[in-house]
């Protein structure tokens, strides 16, 4: 029989935050009458979530080895980058893409975010996850704009107007933890639908929704709604953290976004991650048309100005609307008073790369093809390909434009992070 | 696609087929090559039914169409799928071939007279369709013209009559609606045209009835050659078939229909006395000949044939004190005042047919020959009345039946008489019940008249119990298992609630205060964890409205509401459909739903819930029959003393078949998940557990065997989180479970290199 687990429950790890151990202590009272508790005991939690045999494995002598986890991130790493590579188009068909996306995020605050199946509750990991997302989503595309909703007690709420600066976003999610009631899935798409149809036609209009509820309440037909986001071109994607739904299936498939289940924490993370990159153009979009921008110039230090976004006065720093002269606080932004976009020229550049991938390099086999010799370091950090004491060679990469060689790391360096390649681009200044 | 089975060239209309396939007509050429009969079981949701066709009439190609397939189907909407499957396999054959393949049903499904159809039952429609088409009324309209007749049924016994073999259906794959739309654009009766085209046809398409009850396989399958192939799909309730075929139940209100009828009769008699005696004459003289019937019929006066199996059908003159309409009135006269008194009994009488048929003999003077030409003589005596309005004497007949049944079998058979329902003693409601035990006796006909019989479905488990019932020996029996990409069934065996204590329907628990809760909280859990559609199977009605009124009065019931919408079955079909349309509506639109069902019900035996209409089915307690039901035991003790089955035995494999089949609807194709939860702790027992399919049972992990509730929604939580995973449909490696083309070249020749 399994008694009160509560017993040997000190070794647990995540060290207990002030809530969680409030909530250990109520157990311990309720020991006696609350045995039919929803599966929360520590012992049980240690089991359930850890897994810890899992990252173990068996070689062929029979030792019990930890998983190589290095390989695995790396075969992972490169199933990714092809897959990107190959639903963006072939490489030699320039894409379009989506730089300027208008993109609401909406978090469920329902009954079900409080569930404890991810530590400390989903709430509370979504939250840490989203801020993570929200300054990753500003890095990789700057001259976008988010805004965050929520759903609880079958409403929906808007937390934060569209906007450009990711501190705000954070800072107004963080206030706002609590959950109770119902989620619904109509309310807050009937919500986003009413703000994202008044964006400019440029913009990409996108909704994130992170569901935790299995259980949509709604006050008429999300059907109906489900098609007027189609016909507003809002790109609809849903991260869920239980299991899959069929209506934000039904959702994701028709508005052309991606539906996907978080297995646990980590694999919540990477999912989010993989809608920081802009999506490729929706096809009737892909006309192209010209945007008016401004360029603000920094403001003076010193200089008392009165500031539009927050309307009080401000002393240094904030930029000058190049058209009406306002004070804006920062970029990029959308003029107060004359509507100008504004951006900076950095911003500008951050977003070229998303339209010239680097090409995925090609895998090359550690021996190479006979009659052929293989250079013995990587062209990017000079590190020999062969690892010391005759340990097995690493992977290796091979750009298909200039033919040289990298070893793994750089090759990670290089599309996440450089987005260009050190050997062409030596080639191209050499011939010069 | 094509592909070899063993050296036939098999038309296949997919590109690809799944392993078990390719096995399972490995095994039906077999059958068909050794002309014996065949025993199939392979899942749902792996392509049965066009393998099955693929293969049949790959082979009936090869042969030249020497010989045609009966295919039986349950229902209507099976049948629909049946022929829709079949058309896609047409038009992958190769060109030359003429195949014709049509569906046949009632007169309901098939008439497009407006007139007819305005009838609302089955009946209604088949008498309504004899009132237009029956010989003396076309005789009648043929001199006075304004007598109504059905003008789809002229134009079409016109087009017949000009040439009798003329083909009048060019080849092709009829449904029920391309022959409704033929026959209107024709102005032909579908009806009559199908019947007279199954003779041409390659491939028929009909009910069970049609080749199981006696009634209606005499008059429709009678001119089927020997070397036809017969297939049963979802045949896993064949036996029930068979035996609902040969039993009649007698209430008061039939008894006192066939009063009715009677007088009804005796006037007509009167009335042709005085107008038309000749016709009584003539009538009376073919019967001293010996022809209960008038030689060659019309096809549209042939009505239900004789209940009882043709071999067991005398092949006598029908004895004299009945020959004369009067004297035959006055016998059934008797018959129905004798079984009045019968009804009136207060007490529970299970009697044999011979005992039975002796009382009858002693107290109203019927001897047993009399009673055995019941049928044929009533049948005679309407032709001669010319009674078209068949559904109103629906009463006599089924009197008629009665007679004739009890009287020819004196085995197999038991007649029960309860004054009222067991579980309603306070409300009399006298039945007299004649109930077959024995399913062999309808379906041997079939076995011993046709080569190939082939019994299929996705439970048939064990394996070996379906020849004893049915008295047969199959030269292949199989069990196919399903090759998945994934582990996309988690069938999983619950044993004790969250306090540990064990939970069961089991007679002397199942209204145990503790049981309910566990229970309970069971679904509470499992609808906070598990999205979309939820189906629950309760054993019986009686025990799902006492424990879903514990719930509401437990608050359990309320708490479920929170996550999902509740529906429930009732016996009232409009009701149920409803609530199954609003069911699937709540599915759709993210409320999500439990629906509360019976084994054994409706909804048990013919609604799918795949996909979201279905992620978790929760099958609380053993189906187990209704134990204390005279009918049951009658038929246990006759499987105890002719086919030496032990009464546990057939009832754990009842239960049993019921519970994968009530399970099994949540799963209809591999690109689908769903979780199967037996919450009763009997189901960890050996013995019970064996006897589930094998596509469940090697799923079933040890580790999923003895469940506590917090155990089982710790696993249903990681698998629905798996299952959400997008997956590679085709598989990889070892476990290619999508084969192309090539792959099945390679595999019969991988297959011949290890000869």
């Amino acid at each position: 029989m399994y008694g009160a687990g509560v017993a040997f429950q000190p070794t647990s790890s995540a060290g207990g935050s002030s809530k969680e151990k409030k909530r250990r202590d109520e157990d311990d009272e309720e020991e006696e009458d609350d045995n039919e508790g929803k599966g929360t005991d520590a012992w049980e939690r240690a089991y359930a979530d850890e897994r810890s045999w899992e990252d173990l494995q068996e070689d062929e002598s029979g030792l019990l080895r930890p998983i190589d986890t290095k390989t695995l991130v790396h075969a992972q790493y490169r199933k990714r980058l092809l897959l990107r590579s190959s639903t963006g188009g072939s490489v030699a068909s320039r894409i379009q893409k989506g730089l300027i996306r208008y993109f609401y995020i909406v978090i469920d605050l329902s009954r079900a975010a409080s569930e404890t199946d991810y530590r400390p509750s989903r709430m509370a990991v979504v939250a840490k996850q989203a801020e993570a997302f929200i300054r990753e989503f500003f890095d990789q595309n700057p001259l976008s704009h988010v805004g965050l909703v929520t759903m609880k007690d079958g409403l929906a709420h808007r937390l934060t107007e569209i906007g450009g600066s990711p501190e705000a976003q954070i800072k107004a999610l963080m206030g706002k933890l609590e959950c109770c009631g119902e989620a619904s899935l109509q309310n807050a798409l009937e919500l986003v639908h009413g703000y994202l149809s008044q964006i400019p036609s440029y913009g990409h209009r996108e909704v994130l929704i992170l569901s935790s509820a299995l259980t949509t309440c709604d006050p008429g037909d999300v059907m109906e709604t489900v098609q007027r986001c189609k016909r507003a071109k809002i790109r609809c994607s849903v991260i869920g953290l239980s299991a899959e739904v069929f209506i934000c299936k039904h959702l994701c498939e028709e508005t052309g976004g991606t539906y996907t289940v978080a297995l646990n924490e980590s694999h919540f993370k990477e999912l989010l991650l993989e809608h920081a990159p802009p999506p490729p153009a929706i096809a009737e979009y892909a006309a192209a048309n010209l945007i008016k921008m401004g360029f603000p110039q920094r403001g003076a230090e010193g200089v008392v100005s009165i500031c539009s976004c927050h309307k009080e006065a401000k002393v240094g720093g904030g930029y000058t609307c190049p058209r009406c002269k306002v004070r804006v606080c920062e970029l990029p932004t959308e003029c107060r008073t004359c509507g100008l976009t504004l951006v900076s020229s950095p911003h500008l550049a951050r977003s070229y790369h998303h339209l010239f991938p680097v090409a995925p390099f090609d895998e090359v086999s550690p021996h190479g093809r006979p009659g052929q010799r293989l250079p013995t370091t990587c062209f990017g950090c000079q590190q020999s390909f062969v690892g010391q004491g005759g340990a097995q060679p690493s992977l290796r990469t091979s750009c298909p434009k200039c033919n040289q060689f990298f070893c793994i790391d750089c090759d990670i360096y290089i599309h996440e992070s450089l987005h260009n390649c050190p050997g062409c681009e030596s080639q191209h200044n050499s011939s010069v | 696609m094509k592909l070899e089975v063993e050296g036939l060239t098999v038309y296949f209309p997919y590109e690809s087929i799944y392993p078990e396939q390719v096995e399972y007509m490995r095994e039906l050429k077999r059958a068909l090559d050794a002309g014996g009969h065949a025993l199939l079981e392979m899942p749902t949701g792996t392509g049965k039914t066009a393998a099955l066709l693929s293969l049949i009439v790959s082979y009936s190609i090869h042969k030249n169409f020497k010989f045609k397939l009966l295919y039986c189907t349950r229902t209507v909407h099976e049948m629909e799928k049946t022929l829709a499957e079949l058309r896609l396999l047409a038009s992958h054959l190769p060109t030359p071939t003429s195949l014709l393949a049509l569906g046949l049903s009632s007169r309901k499904n098939l008439c497009v007279n407006p007139h007819v159809l305005s009838a609302q039952s089955r009946d209604s429609v088949d008498a309504a369709c004899r009132r237009l088409t029956a010989s003396w009324v076309r005789s009648l309209a043929h001199d006075s013209p304004q007598v109504p007749t059905c003008p789809f049924f002229e134009s079409y016994d016109r087009a017949a009559s000009a040439g009798p073999d003329a083909l009048l259906l060019p080849p092709g794959v009829y449904t029920l609606g391309d022959l409704r739309s033929f026959g209107r654009s024709k102005g032909w009766c579908p009806y009559f045209l199908a019947r007279q085209m199954i003779r041409y046809a390659n491939v028929v398409v009909y009910s069970y009835q049609y080749l199981l009850d006696p009634k209606v396989a005499t008059i429709i399958s009678k001119e089927m050659q020997k070397e036809c192939v017969v297939v049963f799909d979802e045949a896993h309730n064949i036996d029930n078939v068979c035996i609902e075929a040969l039993s009649v139940s007698i209430r008061k209100q039939t008894l006192e229909g066939a009063t009715r009828n009677l007088t009804q009769m005796s006037q007509e008699i009167e009335r042709l006395k005085a107008t038309d005696a000749g016709r009584l004459r003539a009538e009376y003289n073919r019967l001293v000949d010996g022809l209960a019937q008038r030689g060659n019929l019309a096809i549209t006066d042939a009505w239900l044939g004789n209940p009882a199996l043709p071999d067991d059908i005398l092949k006598e003159a029908v004895p004299g004190n009945i020959r004369r309409a009067e004297h035959f009135l006055s016998v059934l006269r008797r018959l129905v005042q004798y079984l009045k008194s019968r009804l009136l009994t207060e007490k529970v009488e299970t009697e044999n047919p011979v005992n039975f048929c002796a009382a009858i003999n002693s107290q109203a003077g019927i001897d047993q020959k009399m009673l055995k030409f019941c049928y044929d003589r009533l049948h005679s005596l309407m032709l001669t009345l010319e009674i078209t309005n068949t559904d109103e004497f629906m009463h006599i007949q089924t009197v008629c039946d009665f007679a004739t049944l009890v009287s020819t079998y004196a085995r197999g058979f038991s007649i029960i008489i309860e004054p009222y329902d067991e579980r309603m003693p306070t409300i009399p409601d006298p039945v007299l019940q004649l109930s077959c035990h024995d399913a062999s006796l309808a379906i041997k006909p079939v076995f011993d008249r046709f080569q190939s019989v082939i019994i299929t479905s996705g439970t048939l488990s064990p394996i070996d119990l379906y020849p004893r019932l049915l008295n047969f020996s199959p030269v292949i029996s199989r069990s196919f298992t399903m090759s998945l990409t994934r582990d996309c069934i988690c069938p999983m065996v619950l044993t004790r609630g969250s306090d540990q204590l064990p939970v069961s329907t089991k007679f002397d628990m199942r209204s145990d205060p503790g049981v309910v809760r566990n229970y309970g909280r069971l679904l509470l859990e499992m609808v906070a964890a598990v999205p979309d559609g939820i189906v629950c199977f309760f054993v019986s009605y009686s025990y799902m409205d006492g424990i879903v009124n514990s719930w509401n009065e437990m608050g359990i019931l309320q708490d479920v509401m929170q996550h999902k919408l509740v529906f429930i079955e009732t016996q009232d079909v409009v009701k149920t459909t409803l609530a199954l349309d609003n069911y699937r509506k709540a599915c759709d639109c993210g409320r999500g739903a439990v629906f509360f069902s019976v084994a054994r019900g409706k909804v048990a035996e013919g609604i799918d819930f795949d996909r979201h209409y279905g992620r978790l089915v929760i099958m609380f307690g053993v189906p187990f029959q209704y134990t204390l039901s005279r009918i049951l035991l009658a038929r246990l003790e006759y499987l105890r003393e002719t086919f030496q089955i032990k009464e546990g035995d057939f009832l754990t494999f009842d239960a049993l078949r019921q519970a994968a089949q009530c399970v099994g609807r949540v799963i209809r194709s591999k690109a689908d998940y769903g979780m199967m939860i037996f919450a009763d702790k009997r189901y960890s027992r050996h013995d019970k557990r064996s006897k589930l399919p094998g596509w469940i049972l090697s799923h079933l992990h040890d580790a999923h065997l003895n469940l506590s509730t917090d155990m089982a929604l710790h696993i249903a939580r990681e698998f629905l989180r798996r299952m959400a995973q997008p997956y590679d449909k085709t598989g990889c490696g070892s476990k290619k479970t999508l084969l192309s083309e090539e792959d099945v070249m390679k595999m019969s020749e991988g297959a011949m290199d290890t000869y």
